[in-house]
């Protein structure tokens, strides 16, 4: 379904991402990790257009997304959470929710009713996402007074709100517990059922190993395995990448 | 009233259209040293139609704002692509090549025997519209506060639909807005527009005022006066500026005691306001409270 091909962003003399080929299917939950600064961000950044690539393609049901604007590849489909949160912090929740299911069509509108028609953030489509989300009782707060485990799931919620076909989740369970990522593990296989396809960028090793049906690791940018989670973990240049950061190590050990 | 408290509140009022217009820029991301040129093709304009080709005053006002807003627009174009400091420097030149060509710029016709029009660095007088349909300085103060509350009318329709909340999308994260399908260049221009034409108004109304305009009274100090109000008065609410301006110029111009130490007061308040309140005392959460308040 997303397929890349020897992709490639160089930053100067960085080769962030070096010559990936990568092919997820539609409805898996696909895990992609590996150690600080390997590359799995920029990846993203690659498949949404943030970054125009050095070399190599982004497909999408065998359409050629590489050279879309942003904007254009999210109304193809393609959603994602940023690992450093980013969302409209002067905006109530429910309005994040409401521009992300909108934008798009905005642009279209015509011009005054873009600019002096009310009201949007009351559709049904909200209320749903809101209490899927566990947000709906903070639906008129600025998105800025949220908790920061609400603002990621915020910013997951709003990624739904597009009613994307592939989900990019960058580093969804970043400072969360335990707990709190056994919820989330929940919450990505609910969207996955839902028919969105998953990528998912996770250090927490406990809940890409458990739920990704498939999972790739990047070293220095560059694709070093592939397979299902038990053929990952047994790989020895996978060992051997985590070595370099010894808890790391652990983690993939005990996982 | 007396006629020094009318000529106060018509001051406020008429700055109060330069601070809206840096206002509403501020809101969409954008820093402008530039609004006072806006003002000043306002005047220009408005001072022409009715003094030159002998317009009635309304459609004098009428073509300030349009040249406005279609400037703006125009100047928005390409300088959108320019972000932070650079577009604030691309403003600030835009602005001194407008004074610096109405330095030069001369337009005079023969009216009733005299020589009327803009002549360069000589300024341009005798714009006697207002005061040969015989308008008190009272009622005119009445125009300007109905134009203003045009305007806040404008902006409060705006708040209520999406506009202002697409200026605040595409000033708060213009990649995210980018990202969600948002035109962040449109929305940029549309803002610039708007700003242009309010500026352009308050311009229009202060040349009929005054009767004489020169190119050195739309200087870079009255630009960043502007920006300033918007910035001590608050970014929450289309008041923030207004309050801006009451401060600068209701209190510290008005009450004699700052009398020479005017500016050096106002520089100290702007640091301390921002230090303090970096979205201006009448920022996003207090108007939030403000709201919830007013809903109990
Ligand atoms: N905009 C940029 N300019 C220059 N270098 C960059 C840029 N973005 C990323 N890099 C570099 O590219 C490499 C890969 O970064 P990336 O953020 O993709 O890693 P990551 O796998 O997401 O790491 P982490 O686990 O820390 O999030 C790093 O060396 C980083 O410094
Ligand atoms: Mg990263």
């Amino acid at each position: 379904m997303l397929t890349l091909e020897n992709l490639s962003k160089h930053f100067g003399g960085v080769h962030a991402v070096d010559g990936v080929s990568l092919t997820i299917h539609e409805g898996e939950i696909f895990g992609l990790i590996g150690p600080n600064g390997s590359g799995k961000s920029t990846t993203v950044n690659l498949i949404t257009g943030l970054y125009a690539p050095t070399t190599g393609t982004v497909t999408l049901d065998g359409y050629d997304l590489t050279a879309m604007a942003q904007h254009e590849r999210t109304a193809m489909g393609v959603a994602r959470t940023f690992q450093n949160i980013r969302l409209f912090g002067n905006l109530t929740v429910a309005q994040n929710l409401w521009v992300a299911q909108n934008g798009h069509e905005q642009r279209r509108a015509h011009f005054l009713p873009r600019w002096f028609k009310a009201g949007g953030e009351h559709s049904p489509d909200i209320d749903e996402l809101l209490k899927f989300s566990r947000l709906h009782s903070k639906r008129d707060l600025p998105a800025s007074a949220l908790s920061f485990g609400e603002m990621r799931r915020l910013e997951m919620a709003r990624a739904l709100a597009s009613n994307p076909r592939v989900l990019l989740l960058d580093e969804p369970a970043a400072g969360a517990s335990l707990e709190d990522g056994q919820l989330l593990a929940e919450r990505i296989r609910d969207v996955r059922d839902r028919g969105v396809t998953v990528l998912l960028i996770e250090h927490m090793m406990e809940l890409v190993m458990g739920i990704s049906d498939r999972i790739a690791v990047l070293n220095f940018g560059r694709k070093i395995a592939e397979g299902s989670p038990a053929e990952v973990q047994a790989n020895s240049d996978v060992r051997a990448a985590y070595l370099g950061s010894k808890h790391k190590d652990e983690e993939l050990i005990h996982a | 009233m007396d006629g020094y408290t009318i000529s106060v509140l018509s001051n406020i009022g008429l700055f109060a259209f330069l601070a809206i217009s840096a206002w509403i820029l501020l809101i969409a991301g954008e820093i402008s040293f530039g609004q006072q040129a806006y003002f000043a093709i306002g005047a220009y304009s408005g001072g022409i139609a009715t003094a030159v080709w002998q317009w009635p005053f309304a459609a004098g006002v009428v073509i300030a704002v349009a040249l406005g807003a279609a400037v703006g627009a125009l100047v928005a174009w390409p300088t959108m692509r320019l972000s932070g400091l650079h577009y604030a420097i691309a403003t600030l030149a835009f602005a001194e090549l407008t004074r610096a060509s109405l330095n030069v710029f001369t337009y005079r016709r023969d009216i009733e025997g005299f020589a009327t029009g803009p002549d360069g660095a000589n300024g341009f007088g005798d714009i006697r519209w207002v005061y040969e349909a015989g308008i008190e300085p009272g009622a005119y103060l009445a125009i300007i506060a109905g134009c203003l509350g045009a305007v806040i009318g404008l902006v409060a329709l705006m708040s209520y639909g999406r506009g202002m909340a697409r200026l605040r999308i595409v000033g708060e994260d213009p990649i995210l807005a980018a990202m969600q399908g948002l035109s962040v260049t449109r929305t940029k221009i549309a803002a610039a527009s708007l700003a242009g034409g309010i500026a352009a108004l308050g311009g229009a109304l202060y040349a009929h005022l005054a009767t004489y305009i020169e190119p050195a009274q739309f200087s870079v100090m009255t630009g960043v006066h502007a920006l300033a109000y918007g910035l001590i008065g608050g970014l929450g609410t289309v008041l923030g500026p207004i309050l801006g301006v009451l401060i600068d110029i209701g209190l510290l111009e008005s009450l004699r005691v700052f009398a020479g130490y005017r500016m050096i007061v106002f520089g100290g308040l702007v640091v301390l306001v921002l230090i303090v309140r970096p979205r201006g005392l009448l920022d996003e959460p207090t108007m939030r409270r403000v709201q919830a308040w007013l809903r109990r």
